[in-house]
């Protein structure tokens, strides 16, 4: 029984309407090429407007030292080596375009006394180096791209799920999914399809993603055969809130911390001072969030289990012009007024450094036809993202995927739709409404957060990591039974009986490469083997689909070119972060 | 610091309600109808109107419709009406509902999809409608801007889109005038645009045109529910009303408009001579002002209060009506005298302008002699 479904044809098919599908879409346009967007929500609200620091890019506005090669190290420095090189040269090479390119389609940036883009610290950047608008960094982004969408009159699918790859031998030649408003089957046949679908935060309960980082185009690429890059790097937050439990989770931006936040103790002592002496509060992601973490089991975490993160000391002018949003949020939900009391946070599941392998230069996967961009690639961060790295990222990656999908959709004619494939995914989505399970779709997905945040969140262990995978593998066949009531038209149940397929795909990636990594690296912290293993450093864990199930394999990582290796001197190894190569300057900093 | 969350909590149950429990009233329904349902939801400390719609999703009713994102308040997703109100339910905690039930309903100026789901999609047409930035050509790369330039932009560019000024707005909520008004949001899309330092366009003929900034009168109530705190009327639609009204019917000022790049004007400190605080959109380089029955103005006084002329009198002085508002009632107190140079902006005739429509339904003095 085939239901019915409308069938669109495009040369490019973007699926994900944040920073990068917005960006690969407008370079893609402007080639040409007729381009469709599809997102799960209405334009504009994707998960960047939550990104609140701002933009890293080697402009030298404020600190002129800064150049690429510094920006190079600090992320490859960030990701503990495992990064791909060339995304991280070409990233830090190219983001300074991207923002400018940004000020032309009409996006405002906070200025310099000369006029210029204002730059501020941020953790583990060595220069002043994030281009940012307050604390709404994101908003400006995603709205100035948005108007740029909508000026080259891109067509955007609001309100649509596409939930499968659809392949002709071994290229994506276009996807199936469903309008969410009214249920009906949507089809599309493409040349070229870019994936743009954000990250997957929603697999743990405490997160500050929002509903729709469900990785989709992660759990969608995986099933096609597109090969999943270091799934086990899973970035911590340091600072979420904490309190009320309604708002656990939310991201409290780090550039609280870059206008000069302190971080304290229960017993009001600055602990950054003893973890990082050099970089303190702003070291980077990783280092932050563990701090917290070891203060908390020390003994001295706050009320519900955090640390204080305290700006009273800037002065309320400096607070309400620099963190507009911050002091509205907690004003208005957690009751708590930052100019004068300090905020509670912990650590909060925020970014996925690991997603679609992809070519540093095209954003292409390891599948003919299909690119990714943005969180759903890898590469670029290596096992630990510093933070601005994502919106320049995004701008970098988004615009080479944009322009590679175009030149690709110039060689090829549209491919042929196989039906079965199809069918075969109407009747996977189907299957919750019409099936006789008995299982609740929201109290699976609360069951699997639950899991992955116990076994594999911010300090791993064998025992705890066997645990969650234990606790998936059960899941996934509870996720056959689920049963949703309802119709099809705007049922967010059905919905989400779907993500959570994926979700659980990702999940189990996630932790079959977590137990194999036998060390500690960036974000990933094992109790078990806490120090670093120059073996495994030397390493990418990829996961891929093998006939239905997940399997591992290892890749080794790309090793950099003579010049650039030189750049960093002694190899840092099995050292502490903390240390810098002494060619470096010192960082210069905003009083703290 | 937890001393303001122990107040809350001593009460036990924050809401309408017994044994810690809420009680909400959600509308479920599609356009064929529908009604509110009950729901008892445990109470927990800080919880929003959201979280008590996800445990009902979650627990009650799976298919429960609802849009929502970001739960911080930066998205703008999950606007909805509760007890009557447009408010962002992420952002609206259950405890200030103390002693009565919460009524979750859907925004009643879009169609609606299902349950608290509308369907928004006017807006996006409408916005299709509005010209983009266009930089000057050739214009060097990176731009130079001074801060306190862009800084002036801050407010229009932190909206969201929640809608929820489109939706309180009675031009398209109670007349369903969407066909000739663009709506709040769409007026702070274009003031931001406007004011851009480095845009070139005009865009007044829009606005008076299609855009039909005129339609609004000025009630204030997109400004009331704007959860960012934009003051739209204020800050966006007075001053778009201003410079529709110095290109429509101020012919010197539209003179010097056509004459002098857009910029100028405005962009030059050296003219500013009267010291009356900040610029309001035309600026303070106003040439000679021409005066008629009916024209709405705006009197330097005070709050700035906007005013309609009764009568230009013989010694050049004018007898005005004072527009005061009680709420979102108007009503225009007067007359009074005053000088010409009482008066920053003139908006031109009533009619055109659209301020206070609601003009004809009151008692107001009609003078049908034109002193000019």
């Amino acid at each position: 029984m085939t239901e019915s479904f409308t069938t669109l044809t495009t040369d490019v098919l973007v699926i994900g309407a944040g920073g990068a599908g917005m960006r690969a879409a407008i370079e893609a346009a402007t080639t040409g090429a007729r381009v469709d967007v599809v997102c799960k929500s209405l334009l504009g609200k994707a998960h960047t407007v939550m990104a609140e620091g701002g933009i890293a890019a080697a402009l030298g506005n404020v600190d002129p030292e800064d150049n690429w090669q510094v920006h190079f190290q600090d992320t490859m420095r960030g990701g503990q080596m495992i990064n791909n090189w060339r995304m991280a040269q070409l990233h830090a090479q190219e983001s300074p375009d991207r923002v400018y390119e940004l000020e032309t389609y009409g996006a405002l940036f906070d200025r310099t006394p000369d006029g210029r883009i204002m730059q501020r610290p941020f953790g583990a950047h060595t220069y002043r180096r994030l281009c940012h608008v307050g604390d709404r960094t994101g908003l400006e982004m995603i709205r100035t791209l948005q108007d740029r969408v909508v000026a080259l009159g891109i067509d955007v699918h609001m309100e649509w799920t596409l939930t499968r790859l659809l392949k002709e031998q071994d290229r994506v030649v276009g996807a199936v999914g469903y309008n969410r408003v009214d249920g009906s089957f949507v089809v599309f046949r493409a040349k070229a399809v870019i994936l743009a679908t954000g990250g997957w935060g929603r697999i743990f309960k405490v997160t500050s993603n929002s509903w729709e980082g469900t990785g989709d185009g992660v759990g969608m690429g995986f099933e096609a055969g597109a090969e999943v890059l270091d799934p086990e790097m899973v970035q911590f937050h340091p600072t979420g809130m904490v309190w009320p439990p309604g708002v656990r989770g939310i991201l409290v931006t780090e550039a609280v911390r870059g206008e000069g936040g302190y971080l304290k103790n229960s017993e009001g002592k600055r602990f950054m001072l003893e973890y990082d002496p050099k970089k303190k509060e702003l070291s980077s992601r990783d280092v932050v969030a563990r701090s917290i973490y070891k203060e908390v089991q020390a003994g001295r975490g706050t009320p519900h289990g955090g640390a204080w993160l305290d700006v009273t000391h800037l002065g309320a002018e400096k607070i309400k012009k620099k963190l507009p949003s911050m002091y509205e949020q907690f004003l208005r939900l957690a009751d708590i007024d930052i100019t004068s009391a300090p905020m509670e946070v912990a650590p909060t599941i925020h970014y996925a450094m690991g997603g679609l392998r992809v070519e540093a230069e095209t954003g292409q996967t390891t599948l003919a036809g299909l690119f990714a961009a943005g969180e759903v690639a890898a590469g670029l961060h290596g096992s630990n993202r510093l933070g601005g790295n994502s919106l320049s990222d995004l701008l970098v990656f988004g615009r080479r995927a944009g322009a590679a999908a175009a030149s690709y959709q110039r060689d090829v004619g549209l491919g042929k739709l196989d039906d079965e494939q199809i069918v075969e995914e109407q009747q996977t989505l189907l299957r919750p409404l019409t099936g006789d399970g008995n299982e609740n779709p929201y109290l699976l997905q609360q069951a699997l957060q639950q899991a992955m945040q116990e076994g594999a969140g911010i300090a791993r262990d064998e025992k705890g990591l066997k645990q969650s995978l234990e606790a998936v593998l059960e899941l996934q066949q509870r996720a056959a039974r689920i049963h949703v009531p309802g119709s099809r038209r705007y049922n967010p149940g059905w919905h989400t009986a779907r993500d959570l397929r994926f979700m659980l795909t990702i999940a189990e990636c996630i932790v079959r490469a977590a137990i194999e990594r036998r060390e500690s690296r960036g974000a990933h912290w094992r109790l078990d083997y806490l120090e670093k293993d120059p073996k495994l450093g030397k390493v990418n864990f990829i996961a891929y689909n093998d006939q239905g199930t997940v399997k591992l394999k290892q890749r080794p990582v790309p090793e950099m070119p003579a010049e650039l290796a030189r750049l960093f001197g002694e190899e840092p190894t099995k050292t502490t972060p903390p240390e810098k190569t002494s060619k470096q300057p010192p960082a210069k900093r905003v009083p703290a | 610091m937890s001393t303001q969350i122990e107040e809350g909590s001593t009460t036990a149950a924050p809401a309408a309600s017994t044994n810690g429990t809420i009680v909400l009233q959600v509308f479920r329904g599609d356009q064929t109808g529908g009604r509110e349902e009950r729901f008892e939801v445990p109470a927990q400390e800080g919880m929003v109107v959201l979280d008590a719609v996800h445990y009902i999703q979650a627990h009650y009713a799976n298919d429960l419709a609802c849009r929502w994102n970001c739960k911080a308040a930066k998205c703008g997703s999950c606007s909805a009406e509760i007890n009557g109100r447009p408010r962002l339910m992420c952002k609206t905690r259950v405890d200030e509902f103390v002693n009565e039930e919460i009524h979750v309903a859907p925004m009643r100026t879009f169609p609606l999809i299902k349950d608290l789901v509308t369907d928004v999609s006017w807006n996006y047409q409408v916005n299709k409608r509005i010209p983009p930035f266009r930089p000057p050509e050739n214009h060097p790369v990176p731009y130079r801007m001074q801060q306190e330039d862009v800084e002036r932009l801050y407010e229009y560019r932190k909206c969201i889109e929640c809608f929820l000024c489109q939706d309180v707005c009675h031009i398209l909520r109670d007349h369903d005038e969407k066909s000739l008004y663009f709506g709040p949001r769409y007026m702070v899309r274009m003031a931001a645009l406007e004011m851009h330092p480095l845009d070139t366009r005009h865009r007044t003929g829009l606005l008076h045109g299609a855009a039909g900034v005129g339609m609004c009168n000025i009630t204030k109530c997109c400004q009331e529910v704007c959860p960012e705190h934009i003051k739209i009327t204020d800050n966006a639609i007075i001053p778009l009303k201003e410079r529709v009204a110095s290109d429509y019917y101020d012919p010197v000022a539209k003179l010097i408009r056509r004459v002098r790049p857009k910029r100028e004007p405005e962009g030059t400190d050296d003219t500013s001579a009267s010291g009356d605080g900040a610029p309001e959109g035309v600026g303070t380089t106003r040439p000679p002002q021409r005066f008629a029955v009916k024209d709405v103005v705006r009197l330097k006084s005070g709050d700035k209060p906007f005013a309609r002329i009764g009568s230009v009198r013989q010694d050049g002085k004018l007898e005005v009506w004072v527009l005061k508002m009680r709420g979102t009632q108007q009503h225009w107190k007067g007359p009074k005298v005053i000088n010409t140079g009482d008066v920053t902006n003139n908006y031109g005739p009533l009619d055109e302008v659209g301020i206070g429509s609601k003009l004809f339904e009151q008692q107001l003095m009609e003078h049908e002699e034109h002193a000019d």
